[in-house]
């Protein structure tokens, strides 16, 4: 067991990163900001690219997750975010090397009409999932994407279930007895 | 329901294209196959009886959690949490629960017993979900009499669960701020009697597969990958583990006092389906050492901690104080408020790295509960790991990556 000298072992060397990301980032670059469980940035996707490339180069070679955030009525509104972590190759086969392993993350804000982000999964075959499912359930669309399509909804399906204007019930009834398609009865307040 | 001919049209992988001889045969295994677990479907494009492209199709089961977590009270939220991974509800619980608390700053403040109890649980919660992988991993491969066995100490499992929590599957048992209700009187018995009865019934099971030639013959070589792929496709857990990579949340960032326990990381460096046969039955016996560690500890106290705001009073003060009739029907009627922010907490789940993104917009409710499914990113990686082994290996090795559709579809 290690001794913790560090508090945030994890944010090692990240401090020294996030000026050479802002760089990257460029115009597109909105903020940096160290969070309770680790470092972020915030930014538009015009710069996701060449930040994510100088991350990977930097050995965060893991994508744990893309998730998306709807802020409706907050504008930006949508929020796509990108968790990386640093994970060693090789023989690798002490669980106590892992202490404390870098963790970073991306905040993309693209923009509220037509949001539209590059790309990770030529990057990450990884990320072809995710992104769909950010496609399905948000509307976000990934630029470049090779297969854009929904994949937790039916590929008929209308809408996009996780934006805040979507209603928790309510919708058109879909599969009623007899081919029925009408409006759900309001639920009843008692 | 008709045949899905638009998601084949705009898949160019699973038509046939020019260069395809006759053999070439488009299957459609699942979503009802047995050893498909539940409901998945893949497409697999086929040469005589290799595989040329596997695409798994998900979404069977979509029931949308994350949208009715953000419709319910952030306590009330456990209750959809625990149904997203049903074979490990409780580590999905303590996932969310441990984000809750620390985006209320009260994550140093849980009692020492409950924490015992939660890494207790936790793990019997790892054993119950790695049984049934064991039993119907088997089963897929042909073995019966493991099946029995996997789910006789499940059974055990279930019954400690329900004794404990009244509930068999989905306990919502660890609440913020604590537990939901203390154990009851008789616990450490039968806690101690699954204690002493599991390693031989464990090793009972060992010795029935872990040397079988038939187990062996079916899955040593299979579904290899390496390193750097099993990085690049995003897996975790025991499939991570199995390519020789020790990460494991529970060291990497502990939560719960893990990092007091004193238990190993089992890996191999094979990365085939034998590699993660091994991880996971290694695994168990670990996963036991903590349970009884976690025994011999066992700190009295409260199990929940002593915040009006945040948990209900007391029953019986609720019979004589105005004040804390006030909190309770506070709480019940509108929840409590949790300041505005996010976070990324992550546990590891008997499937891999269980993280959840969580955001508050300062509400009573979670405003975004975002998953980190690994079983989704598991499930993806068939993509990788079918292509070039016979349709009977594809059974092996959807039962080596142990995915929940649960936890896929959400």
């Amino acid at each position: 067991m290690p001794e913790i000298v560090n508090p945030h072992p994890e944010r090692a060397g990240i401090a020294e990163l996030v000026p050479e990301l802002t760089k990257a980032a460029g115009e597109d670059f909105l903020e940096a900001v160290s969070e309770d469980d680790m470092d972020e940035i915030a930014l538009r996707p015009g710069g996701l690219l060449a930040v994510i490339t100088r991350l990977r180069e930097a050995g965060f070679n893991l994508l744990l997750d893309v998730g998306g955030t709807d802020h409706h009525p907050l504008t930006p509104r949508f929020e796509i975010s990108y968790i990386l972590t640093a994970i060693p190759l090789g023989d690798v086969r002490d669980p106590y090397r892992f202490f404390g392993l870098k963790r970073f993350r991306l905040r993309v804000f693209p923009n509220d009409s037509d949001p539209v982000v590059p790309t990770l999964s030529d990057l990450w075959p990884s990320a072809n999932w995710a992104e769909r499912e950010i496609f399905d359930l948000f509307g976000v669309r990934f630029e470049g994407h090779p297969d854009l399509r929904r994949i937790l909804n039916p590929d008929d399906w209308k809408g996009y279930p996780l934006r805040k204007d979507y209603p928790l019930r309510g919708l058109e009834r879909r599969f009623a007895a007899g081919g029925h398609v009408g409006p759900v009865p309001p639920l009843r307040e008692s | 329901m008709t045949l899905d001919l638009r998601a084949l049209e705009s898949n160019p992988d699973l038509l046939l294209t020019p260069g395809d001889d006759r053999d070439t045969l488009i299957l459609s295994m699942g979503p009802q196959h047995p050893s498909t677990h539940g409901v998945l479907r893949v497409m697999l494009k086929l040469d005589g009886e290799t595989v040329i492209t596997a695409e798994p199709e998900i979404g069977f089961l979509h029931t949308g959690i994350e949208k009715q977590a953000e419709n319910l009270f952030w306590q009330q939220a456990i209750t959809v949490v625990d149904r997203a991974d049903y074979l490990a509800p409780l580590s999905n619980s303590l996932c969310y629960v441990l984000a809750a608390e620390r985006l209320l700053d009260i994550d140093r403040q849980i009692p020492e017993r409950a924490r015992v109890l939660r890494v207790m649980f936790t793990e019997l919660t790892r054993l119950a979900s790695h049984l049934v992988w064991l039993g119907t991993h088997c089963l897929d491969l042909g073995a019966q009499s493991i099946f029995f066995y996997a789910f006789e100490m499940r059974e055990r499992i279930l019954s400690i669960m329900e004794f404990v929590t009244g509930a068999r599957m989905h306990q919502s048992w660890f609440r913020i701020g604590g537990l939901a209700i203390d154990v009851p009187k008789g616990f450490l018995d039968t806690i101690d009697d699954f204690i002493g009865r599991f390693p031989d019934r464990l090793n009972d099971m060992r010795a029935i597969v872990e040397k079988n030639v038939i187990i062996v013959d079916r899955l040593v070589g299979i579904g290899k990958i390496g390193q750097q792929e099993a990085i690049d496709w995003g897996l975790t857990g025991p499939p991570l583990r199995a390519t020789g990579i020790a990460y494991d949340v529970r060291r990497a960032h502990p939560y719960c006092d893990y990092d007091t326990y004193e238990f190993e990381v089992p890996t191999q460096t094979a990365g085939d389906c034998y590699a993660r046969f091994v991880v996971r039955l290694d695994e168990m016996v670990q996963s036991w050492r903590i349970i009884k560690q976690a025994r011999e500890r066992f700190p009295g106290g409260p199990v929940v901690i002593d915040d009006r705001k945040i948990v209900p009073p007391p029953k019986t003060e609720i019979q004589h104080s105005m004040e804390a009739l006030i909190h309770h029907f506070k709480l019940v009627s509108s929840g409590f408020n949790v300041p505005e922010g996010h976070i990324y907490q992550a546990v590891e789940g008997p499937r891999g790295e269980m993280g959840m993104y969580v955001t508050s917009a300062g509400g009573n409710k979670p405003w975004r509960v975002r998953w980190r499914p690994s079983s989704f990113y598991h499930t993806q990686a068939l993509k990788r790991l079918a292509p070039g082994n016979l349709i009977a290996d594809v059974v092996a090795i959807i039962g080596s990556m142990d995915p929940v559709f649960g936890d896929v579809d959400r």
